[in-house]
């Protein structure tokens, strides 16, 4: 799970300020560093380890020509920027991302917010309706892969043997093979899984909304409507902040649904930056490249988190 | 919104939402107990004329799930255990402990919940290689636990923040050393975090796809995800078994979450928003 933290500031309280030595907050110096260091080491060494240093050696990679394990690699400047920029697969999956990121927030947040909002309206069946919808979120990608794969089947899958049956049968389509349709099409799979999670936090959003502004807008003779725009949607912007955020970090992820339905196909359609990285590290063997969309990931990954922390900072001010 | 005189409205409009977004798991069981030839019908509506529970027999035997699934859970108590062994007091000393570098450390971690995972992937390949930790639970379980640390210990110094120093110092003039305490005051006040963290690491590693695929390499070490992607493309062909093996994946965690629901869904969502 990826977050986005607000980061908060030094919160020793006064103890700090009053006494430097002998108290929990003033322990500062090098007392303070012997007794937290064992504390820290533990998780310190296997995040070195296993995500610091590849940070680091990714952008190493970037500007070498390595081939693989056994392969010496030199230096070679910003070449593999230059060919970055000069492949049409880079830019395809870099757009193709985007599309993915606006489908997911279309499809899962609009849909977790929906939800949100009629089962916020519900009292005995809200728990019921609550745990139904976010039975997908359980399921993982890859396996939600392999279930839409089918239901996507164009002879016995779900869609288009149930459109068949209810006297649709000129709707159904080629969901997975049609070029135009099969970003869209996988997207669906994902935000299905997706979804569930935001609605959770929306409806815990819509429960800190505090009642009287309600009573305030029934006194003043307030429709539904207005009551959803005045005074629901605003409440819920902080959340909405982060659900968004979370969503965009989520769909830069995404990897598992493609990799399972399309493996990018047909023609690059469904390929991500994700799936594109996967197949130059992998089968290509062209770590130089591979490292350019790393980074490229993360650094979109990077603005996101910043965007959308200075956002949260200014509506909390 | 505050007066519910709505819910049997709102609730019959759910209906239809409810059936179309089960729809693929109403599906997906009921083709998987019946016959090829059935499902070969291609009708979605038609019921199976005979219980085939025998399918569930075959892919479990044919996929090995029984194998999948000890690798799954020895993976998840791994990640598990391994996360709040290392974040619990990392999130402490960062919470309560003042020593000069303190933010510097706490900005590098903040680094790594922004970075995805697939960004980094080469070189954590090359580095589980050197160590001989490719086609090894072991190694899956500590590339995840790292992948993690960022999200556990920034959940764990936000809660730990806001226990009182005071608490701190009266156990401090009893004579505690920082880890007494961490185990005898902290901890045992910290239930809803770490409740949170064991609910969040376990369902991410259960159905973590992405690094299984690249460390996990033969059939006798991989996890679920993994498993059932091998199974259902060897086995494609043949849906009985593809549908009978998807709901064997799924079914497990489907349970536990509807036994604990109310616990799983408060852990997720107050362990989302504060981290």
């Amino acid at each position: 799970m990826t977050s986005l933290p607000t980061i908060a500031k030094d919160t020793d309280g006064p103890s700090a300020r009053v006494s430097r030595r002998g108290t929990p907050g003033g322990a500062a110096g090098q007392d303070g560093l012997r007794s937290a260091l064992p504390l820290m080491l533990p998780a310190l060494a296997i995040y070195a380890v296993f995500t610091l240093a590849p940070i680091a050696l990714t952008l190493w990679l970037s500007f070498t020509d390595s081939r693989g394990l056994n392969t010496s690699a030199s230096f070679v400047g910003l070449d593999n920027y230059a060919r970055a920029g000069f492949d049409p697969i880079v830019w395809q999956s870099l757009g193709h991302t985007f599309l993915w990121l606006l489908y997911h927030l279309a499809l899962a947040v609009g849909m977790g917010l929906g939800l949100a909002l009629a089962i916020g309206r519900l009292k005995k069946t809200h728990v019921f309706f609550r745990t139904a919808f976010f039975l997908p979120h359980l399921v993982s990608l890859a396996v939600v892969g392999v279930i839409w794969a089918n239901i996507y089947d164009p002879f016995y899958g779900l869609l288009n043997t149930a459109l068949e049956h209810v006297g649709l049968g000129r709707w159904t389509q080629g969901w997975l093979s049609d070029p135009l349709l099969v970003l869209f099409s996988v997207n669906v799979a994902s935000s299905w899984q997706g979804f569930g999670l935001y609605m959770l936090l929306f409806i815990a959003g819509l429960q800190n909304i505090d009642h009287s502004l309600y009573e305030a807008a029934d006194i003043d003779g307030a429709t539904a409507f207005q009551k959803l725009i005045y005074v629901t949607l605003p409440g819920l912007s902080e959340v909405m902040t982060f659900v968004v955020s979370l969503a965009l970090i989520n769909g830069l992820k995404g990897f598992a649904t493609v990799f399972v339905m399309t493996d990018g196909g047909p023609f690059y359609q469904s390929e991500l930056i994700t799936t594109y990285i996967y197949r130059l590290a992998f089968s290509a063997q062209d770590h130089g490249l591979a490292a350019v969309l790393c980074i490229l990931l993360s650094a979109l990954a990077i603005t996101i988190t910043i965007v959308f922390n200075r956002w949260r900072a200014r509506l909390s001010r | 919104m505050s007066v519910r005189k709505r819910e049997w409205p709102v609730a019959l409009a759910l209906l239809p939402v409810f059936l179309i977004i089960l729809g693929p798991f109403f599906w997906l069981l009921m083709s998987s107990l019946k016959t090829e030839a059935e499902i070969g019908q291609a009708n979605p509506f038609a019921l199976p004329a005979q219980l085939m529970w025998q399918n569930y027999a075959d892919a479990w035997q044919i996929g090995g799930f029984g194998e999948l699934i000890t690798n799954s859970l020895m993976n998840l108590a791994g990640v598990v255990a391994l996360t709040l062994i290392t974040c619990a007091p990392a999130g402490y000393a960062l919470a309560k402990i003042r020593f000069p570098g303190r933010e510097w450390m706490f900005y590098a971690i903040i680094f790594g919940l922004t970075i995805p995972v697939q960004a980094i992937v080469i070189p954590l390949y090359q580095v589980l290689f050197n160590l001989g930790l490719i086609n090894s639970l072991v190694g899956i379980t500590l590339a995840q636990v790292s992948n993690g640390i960022p999200f556990g210990i920034f959940l764990m110094r936000s809660f730990f923040i806001g226990v009182p120093d005071e608490l701190v110092e009266a156990a401090k003039m009893d004579g505690a050393n920082h880890f007494q305490i961490l185990l005898k005051v902290m901890l045992p006040l910290s239930t809803p975090a770490l409740q949170a963290l064991v609910i969040i690491s376990a369902l991410s590693t259960w159905n973590d796809f992405f690094l299984p695929l690249i460390v996990l390499i033969s059939p006798d070490v991989q996890t679920l995800p993994l498993g059932l992607v091998r199974f259902a493309s060897t086995y494609a062909s043949q849906f009985r078994l593809v549908f009978s093996g998807t709901v064997i994946t799924f079914l497990p965690i489907i349970l536990l979450y509807l036994i604990t629901q109310r616990r799983f869904t408060e852990g997720l969502t107050q362990g989302a928003l504060k981290g």
